[in-house]
This record gives structure tokens, C-alpha cells and sequence, in this order.
């Protein structure tokens, strides 16, 4: 692997897992509930919503991670490609329980790693 | 709550599915590809990417809503289920054959969202449990 291909690997991880936790942030933000809450329901929710920066951290860094993923393309086949998206949801999964305090139960553990031991096998053949 | 999490996967995969096919479509229907105005002009005319952003849309609104009570790293694992989906969708639409390894793959992503719906079914019944 290049030294560029390297970084724009490394690029679109971080894009995918900072959109992914901003996302995140963004939908348990406590300013949608208490407006959702607070009579105004869902259009109340989604109002608040758009008036989150952590919304639009998600949005930029999903047009990022899109823009680096085409340029990784390019150098890159696509089956390689593919092998990424195994890394995302591995540290999507870690980021979640430092950030979110979300319990990882064996289950989950297993459940997570066949999807993404799946992945990789759908995308290194 | 698994009532929740089970339509709004379902319309997850299904937006997600249908703007990958939509692209598809395009795609097809826009080639020859080239950096030019012309293809971006065959591309703006096909009504076909027109439902490719509203799958993108209809996909961004729904995550969200998911994430609203979905523990964000379960949710992203199971919403990969869509690389199952479009390989299916692509064999109905386009005939193209899933070889041995794809299916494989396919197996092991569907195990492990089998595996998450039971790990969600155990995590309520503790939070039932420790309600008393």
C-alpha cells in the first residue's frame, strides 16, 4: 500500500466514524427531546435537529468520506475497496461504547464481528 | 421497542436498496461515462437518479430516527444487511450471479443480525428484569 493510498484509507475511517458519531450526538441531542417533549412532537424533534452543529459535522463528513472513497477508488480496486467497511464497523463499535457508554454484551460481540468478518468475505473475493 | 427496531430497518434497507439499483439504472442508462457535460446532462435527464437521492433521503431520515434509541455500534453493524439485499436485488434485476464467497459473506452478515436480534431480545428482558 502507498503512502497515499494509506491516508486516504485512513481519510474515509475517520470520515465514516466521525459522521457516524456526530449522527449520533445529533439524534440524542436533550434539545430535541425537551422540544419533541415539550408538546411540538416530531416536526418540534426535527427543527431542533437542523439547529445542531453535530448534525451538520455528520453531513460534511459523510460528503468527505464520499469524495475520499472515489479518489481511493481510482487507485485502488474495488474488491480492496470493500475490506474498509470491516474496519468502520469494528471501530464504530469501540467509539460507541467510549463515547455512548454502550454495553457490549458476548452476543453483540458475535453478532458484530460475523457482520463484519462477513463484509470482509463478500468484498476480499 | 423490537417492532420499532424491525420497520425502521426494514424501510432502512429498502431506501438503501433502492437508491443502489436507482444508481445502477442510471448508470446504464447515462453510459457511455465521461467527465463532460453531456453525461452529466444524460444523468440529469434519467428520472432514475431522481430516486436514487430520494432513496438517499428517504435512507438519511430513517437512520437517524433508528438512532434516536439504537445503540450506534449494533445499528451500524446491522444496517450492512443492505450489501445482502443489493446483491439479491442485483441477481432479480440484472442477473448478476452472486459467486461462492459473496454467498458465504452473505451467510455470515445474516448470522450476525440473527445473532444482534437476539442480543436485543436478552438486553430487554434484563431491562424488564432489573425494573422488577
Amino acid at each position: 500500500m502507498s503512502n497515499l493510498v494509506f491516508w486516504l484509507w485512513f481519510g474515509n475511517v475517520f470520515f465514516d466514524t466521525i459522521g457516524q458519531l456526530a449522527f449520533k450526538a445529533a439524534a440524542i441531542a436533550p434539545e430535541n427531546k425537551l422540544a419533541a417533549e415539550g408538546g411540538g412532537g416530531l416536526v418540534a424533534y426535527w427543527c431542533g435537529l437542523v439547529r445542531r452543529p453535530a448534525l451538520w459535522l455528520g453531513i460534511f463528513s459523510y460528503v468527505a468520506e464520499f469524495l475520499l472513497w472515489l479518489a481511493f477508488l481510482t487507485l485502488v480496486p474495488l474488491s480492496e475497496g470493500v475490506l474498509l467497511g470491516s474496519v468502520n464497523i469494528i471501530v464504530i463499535m469501540i467509539l460507541g461504547r467510549l463515547f455512548f457508554h454502550e454495553s457490549l454484551t458476548p452476543l453483540r460481540l458475535i453478532g458484530i464481528g460475523l457482520v463484519a468478518l462477513g463484509v470482509a468475505v463478500v468484498g476480499a473475493f | 421497542m423490537r417492532k420499532f427496531y424491525l420497520i425502521g430497518f426494514l424501510f432502512l434497507l429498502s431506501f438503501d436498496t433502492l437508491a443502489q439499483i436507482s444508481f445502477k439504472m442510471t448508470a446504464e442508462a447515462a453510459a457511455p461515462p465521461a467527465l463532460d457535460s453531456a453525461w452529466f446532462l444524460r444523468i440529469a435527464a434519467q428520472p432514475w437518479v431522481y430516486l436514487a437521492i430520494s432513496g438517499y433521503i428517504g435512507a438519511f431520515f430513517t437512520w437517524i430516527s433508528l438512532l434516536r434509541r439504537a445503540p450506534v455500534g449494533p445499528a451500524f453493524a446491522a444496517a450492512h444487511l443492505e450489501v445482502v439485499t443489493v446483491m439479491f436485488a442485483s441477481f432479480w434485476i440484472f442477473g448478476e450471479q452472486p459467486d461462492l464467497p459473496r454467498l458465504a459473506g452473505a451467510g455470515l452478515i445474516i448470522a450476525g443480525i440473527i445473532v444482534l436480534a437476539f442480543s436485543e431480545k436478552q438486553q430487554e428482558a434484563e431491562a424488564e428484569h432489573s425494573r422488577g
